[in-house]
C-alpha cells in the first residue's frame, strides 16, 4: 500500500525555474540509467563488488523499490553458496571474541559470510531510521537474521539477535507505536527463545512495565503485555492464588492510571483485557483459539461476578468530577452485560441506572447514535 | 499513471460553505486522465514499483464514477500483461520482480476491464498459472507469503483469497477439483491473529489494526465464513472497536489515538459493512470529511484536509463515498474495493 500519514509535498507543487526542471530532468536520467545498469546487470549475473554498490546507491535513493531488495539478496546468497563451497572449512586462528568472552568456531567461509551479514546490517540503520515504516527495510533485516541463523553457529547468530534487540528498542524509543518494530521485537525473542533456550517472558514483561512508567499512554506496550501474562503465569507454574495476586496488581496499576486520566483510551482498552478474561463468550477464551490465553485459573461464576461487582463500583467512583467522560458509561454498561450474563436476576444493577448512562452517553458521544440505538434493543432498555 | 502526490492539496473552496460541498467528478476523471503525463517529474519514476497498483485505484475511482472508459482500454490491458512474469505472478511494472501485492492488483483491472478471454488468448492457460502462483505462496501454517523471498502477512492472505475467487479457482468454486490451497488451515490463521477486542493483527500476537481488520474480514467474507466465525457477539466487539474510529471531524483513524486518514476511513468503513454495522458510525460527517479532502480545482483526494492529493487516496475516498451511498456514484463491494455489478457476475456475489 502507498504511503501516507504523512504531509505531502510535491516538486509539482511549485512553480519550478527553468534551471529547476533541468536538474529535476538530469537527476531523472541519472536515476533512470542506474536503475537500468542494474537490471542488465543481474539478467547477464554480473554480480561484481560495483554492482553491489549500484545496488546500494539504488536503494538510497528509493527504499520502496523491491525489485532491487531481491537483487540485493541475489548477490549475497551467490556470495554466500561461492564462500560455502570453495571448502574453506580451514578455522582461522585470530577468532573474533564473543561478547561473553568466549569464542565461537567458525570456518573462513563462515567468517566472511558473518563479515558480510553485519556490514548489510550496518547499511540499513540509516534507512530504517529515515523510513520506520518501509515494509521492505524491515523484511531485509529480518531476512538478513534467517540467513546468518542459518549459515552460522549458534552462538554467533545469538549475537546477532542480541543487537537486533538492542536496535529495536531504540527504533521504539523513536516511536513507541511503530507496529513494524513490535512485530519485529516479538520474532526476535523468540528466536532468542528458541536458540538459547531460555524464556525471556520476565524480562519482556519487565520491558513493559518500563515503557509504560515512561508513557501511560502507549496502546501498544499494553498491548504487548497483554500477549505476555498467559505465557508469565504458566511459566512461573502460577497456583491459584499466585494467579490471583498477578491479576489484582494489574487492576490496580490500570485502576491509577484511569484516575489520573479517564479520557484517555489506550487504558481503558487495558481494562478492557483484564475483563475481558472473566467473559465466557470471549473468542479467545473459546477451546479452539490456538494460543493460551487465562489468567485466573480455576475460574468460577463466583469469581467473574466479584471482580464485575468491584469493578462496577470502583468506576462509578470514577465518574465524580468526569461526568463527560463518554468512556466510563460505556465501561459500567458493557460490564454490567457481562454481569447480567451471569446472573440474571440480580439487583447490583438496576435497569434504570442502566438506562440513565446510557441516556448520558447518547448526549455524550452522538457520533455513535446507531450503536448506542442497537444496544438499547439488546440491553432491552 | 503516475503515483506521484499533487499537484493540489485536498481542501474546501474559497467561498463555500460545508453545505456546498459536492463532489467534483469532472475534476476527479481529468486527474486520472492526467496521471500518466507526468513523466517530467521525479516522483513519477521514484513510485514505478507501485505502476500496476496505481492503474488499480484509477481504475477503480473511474468506474465508480461511471466513467469507466475513461482510460484507453488497449493500453490497460497492454500495460498489465506487460507486468505479467514466467511464474504467473505480475511485477508492478515491465521488469520488475512477481509479487502478491501487484498480482492482486493486476488480476482485478483483468477482471474490472472483462478481459480474461483476452488473458487465455495471448496466455494459454493464463487464468491457471496465475492461480497456481498464488497458490504456491501458501506456507504451512496455512497464511501466505508475499514472493518467494517469504515474508508472510494477513494481507497477502486476503490477496490470495480476493484475486483466486475472480479467476474461479477458490475450492468452493471447483467442488470436483482437488483444492489448490489449504482453505481450514487459513482460516484457522486468521483465528489466530484474532485479539480480545475482536479486531486482528499481522501475524498472531499483533495488536489490531484497521488495515489488518479490513484484509480478515474481508478473506473471510471472500470465503463465506465470516457469520459463522464472528457471531453476532463477535460483530459486536468488532463494531464496537470499529466505531471507536470515528473522530470529531468525521474522519476514521487506523488506531486508537492516530490521526484521522480517507484510506484508514475505508478499511474500517468496509470492515462495518461486512458486518452489517455501518450504522455505528455518523455518515453524513463522514461524508463530508472526505469531500474536504477534494483539490476541487484539479481533482484528486488526499489523506486529510490540508495534505497533497493522489490516486492511492482518491481510490478509496471515491470508495468510500460510494459505501456511503453518494447519489452520484455505482456501488462498491466492500470485500473486492471494486463495482458491485463486476464482482456479482464473476464471483455471484
Ligand atoms: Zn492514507
Amino acid at each position: 500500500m502507498a504511503s501516507h500519514g504523512v504531509p505531502r509535498v510535491s516538486s509539482a507543487a511549485v512553480d519550478k525555474s527553468e534551471a529547476a526542471k533541468d536538474k529535476e530532468r538530469k537527476r531523472i536520467e541519472q536515476y533512470r540509467s542506474l536503475e537500468k545498469e542494474v537490471g542488465e546487470k543481474i539478467r547477464v549475473g554480473d554480480f561484481a563488488n560495483t554492482t553491489f554498490q549500484q545496488i546500494s546507491s539504488l536503494l538510497q535513493q528509493n527504499p520502496e523499490y523491491y525489485t532491487i531488495w531481491n537483487y540485493r539478496r541475489i548477490l549475497l546468497l551467490d556470495v554466500f553458496h561461492k564462500e560455502l563451497k570453495s571448502g574453506n572449512n580451514a578455522v582461522s586462528e585470530s577468532q573474533p571474541e564473543g561478547a561473553d568472552g568466549q569464542q565461537a568456531t567458525m570456518t573462513l567461509a563462515q567468517q566472511e559470510i558473518a563479515m558480510l551479514v553485519k556490514e548489510d546490517l550496518q547499511f540499513l540503520i540509516p534507512l530504517i531510521k529515515q523510513f520506520p515504516k518501509c515494509y521492505w527495510i524491515w523484511n531485509h533485516r529480518s531476512w538478513l537474521l534467517a540467513t546468518a541463523t542459518q549459515h552460522l553457529p549458534t552462538k554467533t547468530a545469538l549475537q546477532l539477535w542480541q543487537g537486533e534487540l538492542a536496535l529495536d528498542s531504540k527504533m521504539l524509543a523513536l516511536d513507541s507505536r511503530n507496529f513494524h518494530a513490535w512485530d519485529y521485537r516479538r520474532k526476535i525473542v523468540r528466536e532468542l527463545e528458541r536458540l538459547g533456550g531460555k524464556s525471556m517472558v520476565e524480562a519482556e514483561f519487565e520491558y513493559t512495565t518500563k515503557m509504560i512508567q515512561s508513557n501511560l499512554s502507549n496502546f501498544s506496550a499494553w498491548h504487548n503485555r497483554s500477549q505476555l501474562i498467559p505465557r508469565l503465569l504458566e511459566e512461573r507454574d502460577s497456583d491459584a492464588e499466585a494467579r490471583k495476586k498477578l491479576f489484582d496488581g494489574e487492576f490496580e496499576l490500570i485502576t491509577t492510571a484511569l484516575y489520573t486520566d479517564p479520557y484517555d483510551q489506550s487504558l481503558w482498552s487495558y481494562h478492557q483485557y483484564l475483563m475481558s478474561t472473566l467473559d465466557r463468550s470471549s473468542p479467545l477464551n473459546s477451546a479452539n483459539y490456538a494460543r493460551s490465553t487465562a489468567v485466573l485459573s480455576p475460574i468460577t461464576n463466583a469469581d467473574r461476578l466479584g471482580y464485575l461487582e468491584q469493578e462496577i463500583e470502583s468506576i462509578k467512583d470514577m465518574l465524580e468530577g468526569a461526568e463527560d467522560c463518554k468512556y466510563i458509561y460505556q465501561a459500567l454498561l458493557e460490564y454490567s452485560r457481562l454481569y447480567l450474563d451471569i446472573e440474571a436476576g440480580n439487583k447490583m444493577v438496576t435497569t434504570k441506572e442502566l438506562a440513565g448512562w446510557l441516556a448520558e452517553l447518547r448526549k455524550l458521544d452522538p457520533l455513535r447514535e446507531g450503536r448506542w440505538r442497537d444496544m438499547e434493543m439488546r440491553m432491552k432498555l | 499513471m503516475s503515483l506521484a502526490a499533487g499537484p493540489g492539496r485536498g481542501r474546501v473552496a474559497g467561498g463555500q460553505t460545508p453545505a456546498d460541498l459536492r463532489l467534483v467528478i469532472d475534476k476527479h476523471v481529468a486527474y486520472v486522465q492526467k496521471l500518466d503525463t507526468r513523466r517530467d517529474e521525479l516522483e513519477y519514476h521514484l513510485t514505478e514499483h507501485l505502476r500496476v497498483s496505481g492503474v488499480y485505484w484509477g481504475l477503480v475511482a473511474l468506474h465508480l464514477m461511471k466513467h469507466h472508459d475513461a482510460l484507453p482500454s488497449q493500453g490497460v490491458l497492454d500495460f498489465a500483461l506487460s507486468c505479467l512474469r514466467d511464474n504467473g505472478g505480475f511485477g508492478a511494472a515491465p521488469g520488475h520482480d512477481a509479487h502478491m501485492l501487484y498480482t492482486i492488483s493486476a488480476v482485478q483491472i483483468l477482471a474490472m476491464t472483462d478481459n480474461f478471454a483476452e488473458l487465455e488468448k495471448r496466455v494459454p492457460d493464463g487464468k491457471k498459472k496465475i492461480a497456481g502462483f498464488i497458490a504456491g505462496l501458501q506456507q504451512p501454517n496455512g497464511t501466505f507469503a508475499g514472493d518467494e523471498w517469504g515474508e508472510t502477512d494477513t494481507r497477502f492472505l486476503y490477496g490470495a483469497f480476493n484475486s483466486l475467487s475472480l479467476l474461479g479457482y477458490m475450492p468452493h468454486q471447483r467442488p470436483s477439483e482437488t483444492p489448490m490451497i489449504d482453505l481450514p488451515a487459513a482460516i484457522a490463521h486468521i483465528r489466530a491473529c484474532q485479539n480480545f477486542d475482536g479486531g486482528f493483527g499481522t501475524s498472531p500476537g499483533a495488536e489490531s489494526h484497521s488495515g489488518q481488520v479490513f484484509v480478515c474480514t474481508a478473506a473471510l467474507t471472500i470465503a463465506g465464513e465470516i457469520d459463522t466465525f464472528l457471531g453476532e457477539d463477535g460483530k459486536d466487539r468488532l463494531g464496537a472497536w470499529l466505531s471507536e474510529r470515528q473522530q470529531a471531524s468525521g474522519g476514521l483513524n487506523g488506531r486508537p489515538e492516530k490521526l484521522v486518514d480517507v484510506c484508514y476511513s475505508w478499511w474500517v468503513m468496509s470492515s462495518m459493512a461486512m458486518i452489517d454495522r455501518l450504522h455505528w458510525i455518523d455518515s453524513a460527517k463522514l461524508t463530508k470529511f472526505i469531500l474536504e479532502c477534494q483539490d476541487p480545482d484539479e481533482g484528486g483526494i488526499s489523506d486529510r484536509p490540508g495534505d497533497m492529493v493522489d490516486v492511492f487516496h482518491l481510490c478509496f475516498g471515491i470508495a468510500g463515498l460510494s459505501l456511503l451511498g453518494h447519489p452520484d456514484l455505482i456501488e462498491v463491494d466492500p470485500a473486492y474495493c471494486m463495482p458491485r455489478h463486476i464482482t456479482s457476475k464473476l464471483v455471484g456475489r
